[in-house]
């Protein structure tokens, strides 16, 4: 038995090289095929990524720049049916629209009948009468004389400036009519018509028209929210996480406690709109379409990923250090705060600026409150009505007219810069206040 | 003085589980040998059992520590030496799962009786770790910590002497003077582990409790807190567990030694390494096993 052992491995021995050589090449073989699976992966994500990426920035980047028209604008009394320019009632109530009308077809003095004053007058947008109002009653001595005043272009007239209207298609196919078409190279011609950087977009609410329509409402309404979802979920949350990892014993209680938040980190967002529109307005009777319900139900969306985040840096801090304290005397709650706490801090506030991020980005439980609500004015408070900005994507997402698809991407765009931003002060946070010890 | 009769009443062998080959088996022990008691206890131990759940981790153990005198317990790993020094400052007190059965008196006063302020126990039984645990703080507040959360100083300057004197008591002060305001965590291993014994006498406890303080020290590390241990021994009562027999026989006055829970013999730290009375002790520092 023992002799034919020893024959075996001799024989192995004799062959030992060249089977180690054979077995070699496939096992590097393998490795490599190994890694080119990863690198595939990694590639395809990429790839994903950078489809998304171009297609939101060739859209949305136009969304930033606009087109404006340059009118010769005569405030002339008559038109404006001003006979008395320091009564306010007057000048507030004047028809702007006729001396944006008059500018128009005194440029274009061969336009006459209904029809094409309306077409000519389609071409500057509804905000030129705003603007020119605007102006009147801040300087009233401008009152029979006139100026030249830049006022926005029609979306129709920007898309064809930006090549997204087609000009050489027929005329029964393109937005813009041939004789509208003469106009705008007239204007063009004459150095009337500049690009410039949309500030409408960024300064504007909402509005049914895409050239005046912006960001800045859904900004603020989601800053209001997010302003109550900190509030309320950083401090719960991390009042959880101590108390569960540090003083809670450890019992079955605890064990379902942990089990639900587990789970509840799980639970699809929009059960959360129900529960917010069931229990926040419906019962409580808070306001509907508000930041304050906005941030509640958002709360109780990122408690589960600022508890566990949480929990998971208090249990990451040694024990030596809490050995420490304890030995000298501190009490569990002198240890919890003089040490724990302060080296928790780091992934606690990553976690939560992390929940933050998700917060921000989350559309579905808001439509259930009413957050998808068209809304013009800037929200000025916490119960004013309001949007958010992934909602108002989704809301000109749904848009018919053409300039709206720029403005989502724009808005895209936007949302995520304040995602990176984000995201950047958590690694940010998380490098500054890491210690070693 | 044999104390076997007085506090070994019931003997059980099985009680402890899970004993590992590398020990010999007790058989027919008959209770400690050697000079358990003192005539002038700091801390005194009556009958102390610990658990771990059902595993009995201490076996009805009964031993002083005299006043101003430095007490090594040595003995194989996992032998309850350093579960014994952590039930005299109840630092066993977070682990759920942990009994302690038995007396344990401070000056004569029982420290597991009901509403015993643990924390007040503890400024006065401090304790210095196996591995060096300061604070990702300053040095200066390292020391400061205890002082402050004790309320023991009211004013600034008074601190500042506290922290000074504890830092020249631990050796330390000459060397860190000039960056007290610099993080702990910067120190050298040795360095730290003086910050701790600094950290603990700041507080100015009547017994230091060591548990293994030299482990993870070099050498030189290690004899400077050697001398170190023999200077506070002037005016502090000193425990100390240690893995190293020749570290039990320079710093220590007696010397007692652990075997799967139980105290097996206690003496003068000379008579212990000399001529020990019981054959596992024998065993054990001559290195048969361990």
């Amino acid at each position: 038995m023992t002799e034919q052992k020893l024959d075996a491995i001799e024989r192995l021995a004799s062959v030992k090289q060249d089977r180690l050589n054979a077995k070699l090449k496939s096992r590097y073989a393998r490795e490599r095929r190994f890694q080119a699976y990863g690198i595939a992966s990694i590639a395809a994500g990429l790839g994903f990524l950078v489809i998304l990426l171009t297609t939101i920035f060739s859209q949305g980047l136009s969304a930033f720049w606009t087109t404006y028209v340059e009118l010769e604008v005569t405030y002339d009394p008559q038109v404006l049916y001003i006979d008395d320019a320091t009564d306010a009632d007057q000048l507030r109530l004047a028809d702007y629209g006729g001396v944006v009308r008059e500018a128009l077809l005194s440029r274009f003095p061969d336009v006459s009948g209904r029809q094409a004053t309306r077409e000519l007058t389609s071409l500057v947008s509804n905000s030129a009468e705003y603007r020119v109002r605007e102006r009147l009653i801040a300087n009233p001595e401008l009152l029979g004389q006139s100026e030249r005043l830049w006022v926005l272009a029609d979306d129709d007239l920007d898309l064809l400036r930006k090549g997204i209207i087609d000009r050489e298609l027929p005329e029964s196919e393109r937005r813009i009519s041939d004789q509208e078409l003469s106009w705008i190279d007239s204007w063009n011609e004459a150095g009337e018509l500049k690009r410039r950087f949309n500030t409408v977009f960024f300064t504007n609410g909402d509005s049914r028209d895409p050239e005046t329509a912006g960001i800045w409402g859904a900004v603020v309404g989601s800053f209001y929210t997010l302003v109550v979802t900190l509030l309320l979920s950083f401090p719960i949350g991390v009042a959880a996480a101590i108390y569960l990892e540090e003083f809670a014993p450890k019992n079955r209680l605890t064990d379902i406690i942990e089990v639900n938040i587990n789970n509840l980190a799980a639970v699809p967002s929009i059960v959360f709109g129900l529960l917010g529109l069931a229990v926040f307005i419906n019962f409580f009777g808070l306001p509907r379409s508000a930041p304050v319900v906005g941030g509640l139900v958002l709360t109780l969306m990122t408690l589960p990923t600022i508890i566990i985040s949480a929990r998971s840096a208090i249990r990451a801090v040694p024990p030596s250090i809490r050995e420490a304290a304890t030995g000298l005397g501190a009490s569990k709650m002198q240890v919890t705060l003089h040490h724990v706490l302060p080296l928790a801090m780091p992934g606690m506030l990553t976690g939560t600026i992390i929940g933050m991020a998700q917060a921000l980005g989350e559309t579905a439980p808001l439509l259930m409150i009413g957050m998808v609500a068209f809304i013009v004015d800037i929200p000025g408070g916490f119960t004013d009505p309001s949007t958010v900005l992934p909602v108002q994507v989704y809301l000109w997402s749904d848009s018919p007219e053409r300039a709206f698809i720029a403005k989502t991407s724009g808005a895209i765009m936007v949302l995520l810069g304040f995602l990176a931003v984000m995201n950047l002060l958590a690694v940010f946070l998380r490098k500054k206040f890491e210690r070693r010890w | 003085m044999t104390l076997s009769n007085q506090y070994t009443e019931s003997m059980d062998d099985n009680a402890i589980s899970k004993p590992e080959s590398r020990h010999p088996v007790l058989e027919n022990w008959d209770g400690t040998v050697g000079q358990a008691l003192v005539e002038e206890p700091r801390m005194s131990a009556r009958s102390v059992d610990v658990f771990y759940g059902d595993t009995q981790a201490i076996d009805n153990v009964s031993l002083d520590i005299g006043k101003n005198e430095v007490l090594a317990m040595i003995g194989p790993s996992g032998c309850g030496k350093s579960t014994f020094l952590r039930t005299l400052n109840r630092m066993n007190d977070s682990i759920d799962i942990c009994r302690v059965e038995g007396d344990i008196l401070l000056d004569g006063e029982d420290i597991y009786k009901k509403h015993m302020d643990v924390v007040a126990l503890r400024a006065k039984v401090g304790m210095v770790f196996q591995k060096p645990n300061p604070f990702p703080k300053s040095i200066y507040d390292n020391v400061a910590y205890g002082p402050r959360i004790h309320g023991l100083v009211s004013r600034r300057t008074e601190l500042d002497e506290v922290v000074e004197t504890a830092l020249r008591k631990a050796g330390l002060w000459d060397e860190i003077k000039d960056r007290l305001d610099k993080p702990a965590t910067g120190l050298s291993g040795g360095q730290q582990q003086r910050l701790c014994i600094a950290r603990t006498i700041a507080i100015s406890p009547e017994v230091i409790l060591m548990d293994e303080p030299c482990s993870a020290l070099d050498p030189i590390a290690t004899a400077r807190i050697e001398e170190l241990i023999a200077e506070l021994s002037q005016n502090y009562t000193i425990a100390i567990v240690t893995h190293s027999m020749q570290q039990a026989a320079r710093v220590s006055q007696r010397t007692a030694y652990f075997h799967l829970g139980k105290l097996i013999e206690v003496g003068e730290t000379d008579h212990i390494f000399t001529s020990p009375s019981h054959k596992l002790t024998e065993d054990y520092i001559t290195g048969r096993f361990g």
